[in-house]
């Protein structure tokens, strides 16, 4: 029997105007986007494209023209059913790992004793045990984002929203995040929305690609991975599915970055 | 402000010995009578009368009524500076108020209206509270405001999806996001207190340290002069130096 | 937009900034003629502006002023001159820097108007004093500055130049102090505030003229209005001058990135 389920984000029609010193831009127009539950998307484009905006909005950070609907009720602003987790990490610099961790299970009037058994649980799942007395200043870039992502994952929130996470990272740090994140979402099957200029990350992880067209902003062409999630790192990015399909996406980005040149030229 | 901690080894050590040679040279210059001794006079002297002054607490209670008053007036500049930089940066109507206020405020002598507050409460303590909170409340205000509004939307942002509530936001996210620059105003703001309160005795009377300063100033009690201007010192580097452990204390997590 | 539309769209905002102080102006106003307050201690803004006129026809103001405005700029002008030699030197020499270091950093505790009764002990009642405490009150924060902004001149700026060839000597008036330029105006803005502060200090204290001694005067004589007024113009001398120093500073700096502004992040 066919069980038709609702998708579990649904965009349709956003768009968003912000004002600037030169006057309102329009960052994003008229976007759509479906996200299932369970999936991995990753919304590439050139810079400036309103990527992150649409992610925020979705997040319920930005009121916006359009409707977003999770679970198919609209959303009235932030949620704990989506949390957040941002390039620059934002992590509370006044609290400790720990205090960072259990921000959310405060909010939420847990009793101590389920608090630290979550916050223990998690440090274990980033593999930083031991550091929980540690501010975010002692902490490498790679830590503060793994501090990041268990903050987040203590809401145990349904829908993660990933704004180019691992912007700050160097590149071995960023493939060894990669590998982590890959992990946890394999485990928790959590519905993620990711947001990334890396076109190779995006192949790596997600099973759906949107590429964003310009500003402003809209998803012009989406593309399907489904790769062997078994087979190791090394296997996969020199595969031939693997570079067909990163080539494919990145040219379809290539072509919007050039026409976005094209169009700052001319203004 | 303190860029100047560029600290070497021995920079103890050296401070020791520029403060020896400096008293050293002091002693020497008013003995053969550079200048005649009512306008320097000697070290032991001056020692001699801080001493006096110390065992009669005449000392002590001009000390403790100076500081009583600086205090207090710096309490409420910070109390309402905070609250006021609080209110600017959430609400356009009270900013639109208070801004040109100010604007004014901020670069005018706070000393020029000593007169007014002693017209308006007299020439005992309330009057020089008032003048320091006058005078210290502007850079509060405006560190305040100027930090609440940059804020990081990114911390607002994770606090809200993680279930915090608009007060919890400006509690557990606002609040602690602004201290380390709140404080940083309140350590410039300090000495700027207990100046304000040292020239309002001064140019007022009604007792503290600067009444008795210039007092003896008008009689040529030169002792008694430069032992209070050295008391005056010496607090004035206390006071920063508990500061500074207050904030390498409670302030470790502030980057830079 | 053209130059009309803007001069017209910042007046407006000019006068949106200005608005609160006219309502401030009136509600003293009502105050005063609602006779909720004593006529002494509050004389009413139409009389403390009808006793600044009379100021400035009788001469009192300006003759005062000027010699407050005197002592403050040459106060200022040596100790800025000073304080900046001071930073270079000791952003030069490590030598010199660890000799006057300690100085420096103990006399950032003195409160610099405990120094008057000193110089009027030394130099009597009058100018000498004034600009004495004035010289030592703005020297501390131009040395501050200037060092600051000499030291923290990147390292990649100084390599850059010394690769295209700039000389010893000319490093320092070309990179370092062209670097240290924003540090060293923001002590000057400082430096002007404790001019004005100290000045009138030093007048109110020891001293038979300038705007200190004369508003000090009206209040122990009891010309409340004149008083008001008195303190009034120094109000609005001391924030022009703050004024055109910030849009000198502006012009001085459109190079640089953080420009200076007294409220941070105006609302856009």
């Amino acid at each position: 029997m066919l069980d038709l389920v609702r998708p579990k984000i649904e965009i349709r029609g956003v768009s968003k105007t912000y004002a600037s010193e030169h006057g309102p831009v329009l960052a994003l127009r008229g976007t759509d986007l479906t996200v299932n539950e369970g999936e991995f998307v990753s919304i590439v484009g050139p810079s400036g494209c309103g990527k992150s905006t649409l992610l925020y909005v979705v997040g319920g950070f930005l009121a916006a023209d359009g409707e977003v609907a999770v679970d198919g009720a609209p959303i009235k602003g932030p949620g704990t059913d989506r949390g957040i987790v941002f390039q620059e990490y934002a992590l509370f610099p006044w609290l400790t790992v720990h205090d960072n961790i259990a921000f959310g299970l405060e909010r939420q009037g847990l009793a101590a004793s389920e608090r630290e058994k979550i916050v223990s649980r998690l440090v274990g799942v980033i593999g930083l045990a031991g550091f929980e007395k540690r501010y975010p200043r002692e902490l490498s870039g790679g830590m503060k984002q793994r501090v990041a992502i268990a903050r987040t994952l203590a809401r145990d929130p349904a829908i993660l929203l990933l704004d180019e996470p691992f912007g700050a990272l160097d590149a071995q740090t960023r493939e060894i995040m990669q590998d982590e994140l890959l992990r946890i979402w394999l485990e928790t099957r959590k519905t993620v929305l990711m947001v990334t200029h890396d076109v190779t990350e995006a192949v790596y992880l997600s099973n759906r690609i949107c590429v964003m067209s310009a500003r402003p902003g809209q998803i012009i062409e989406e593309f399907t991975v489904s790769l062997d999630r078994g087979r190791s790192r090394e296997e996969l990015v020199v595969s031939e599915q693997f570079n067909s399909i990163r080539n494919r996406v990145w040219l379809s980005v290539r072509r919007q970055a050039l026409a976005a040149g094209e169009r700052n030229d001319e203004s | 402000m303190n860029q100047l901690e560029v600290r070497t080894d021995g920079f103890a050590w050296r401070s020791a010995v520029s403060i020896l040679l400096f008293i050293a040279l002091w002693e020497i210059a008013a003995r053969i009578h550079v200048a005649p001794a009512i306008l320097l006079p000697p070290f032991s002297i001056v020692a001699a009368q801080l001493w006096h002054s110390t065992l009669d607490g005449t000392l002590a209670a001009d000390l403790s009524l100076s500081l009583a008053r600086a205090f207090c007036g710096l309490l409420l500049a910070t109390a309402g500076g905070v609250v006021l930089g609080l209110l600017m940066a959430r609400n356009r109507t009270i900013e639109w108020l208070v801004d040109p206020l100010v604007a004014l405020g901020f670069p005018s002598p706070k000393i020029a209206f000593i007169p007014i507050f002693i017209l308006w409460f007299g020439i005992e303590s309330l009057s020089k509270i008032l003048l320091v909170t006058f005078a210290c409340i502007f850079p509060v205000i405006i560190g305040t405001y100027g930090a609440a509004r940059a804020v990081s939307r990114q911390f607002i942002w994770s606090a809200l999806s993680l279930g915090s509530n608009r007060f919890s936001v400006f509690l557990h996210v606002i609040l602690p996001a602004c201290f380390p620059r709140i404080f940083t105003t309140f350590r410039i703001v300090v000495p700027v207190g207990l100046i304000t309160t040292f020239t309002a005795e001064m140019v007022a009377g009604g007792g503290g340290m600067g009444a008795t300063l210039i007092y003896s100033q008008r009689f040529f009690e030169s002792p008694t002069v430069f032992a209070y201007i050295v008391v005056m010192l010496a607090v004035g580097l206390v006071v920063d130096a508990v500061m500074r452990r207050f904030q390498s204390r409670f302030l470790r997590w502030a980057e830079g | 937009m053209t130059k009309a539309d803007e001069f017209m769209s910042s007046a407006r905002r000019g006068l949106v900034r200005v608005a609160p102080l006219i309502l401030f102006g009136l509600i003293w106003h009502i105050i005063c003629t609602a006779g909720l307050v004593n006529k002494d201690f509050l004389p009413a803004p139409g009389a403390v502006a009808a006793a600044l006129a009379d100021l400035f026809k009788g001469g009192e103001i300006t003759k005062n002023l000027t010699i407050t405005l005197f002592r403050a700029a040459v106060g200022l002008v040596l100790g800025a001159a000073c304080g900046i030699w001071i930073g270079v030197m000791m952003a030069r020499s490590r030598h010199f820097r660890e000799y006057v270091a300690p100085i420096v950093g103990g006399t950032y505790s003195l409160p610099k108007s405990a120094l008057i009764p000193l110089f009027a002990l030394w130099f009597g009642i009058g100018n000498v004093t004034a600009i004495a405490a004035v010289f030592l009150a703005c020297l501390l924060p131009m040395i501050v500055n200037t060092y600051h902004g000499v030291v923290t001149t990147p390292k990649v700026l100084v390599w850059s130049a010394e690769a295209l060839g700039t000389g010893e000597r000319e490093l320092w008036p070309r990179i370092f102090i062209r670097n240290a330029l924003p540090d060293i105006l923001t002590g000057l803005r400082m430096a002007l505030g404790f001019s004005f502060v100290l000045a009138i200090s030093a007048e109110m204290i020891a001293s038979t003229n300038g705007i200190g001694k004369l508003i000090f005067m009206y209040g122990e004589n009891g010309n409340y209005d004149y008083m008001f007024a008195a303190i009034a113009c120094m109000v609005i001398v001391a924030f022009l001058a703050d004024r055109a120093l910030v849009i000198l500073t502006k012009r001085l700096l459109a190079w640089h990135e953080s420009a200076v502004t007294e409220l941070e992040t105006r609302r856009p």
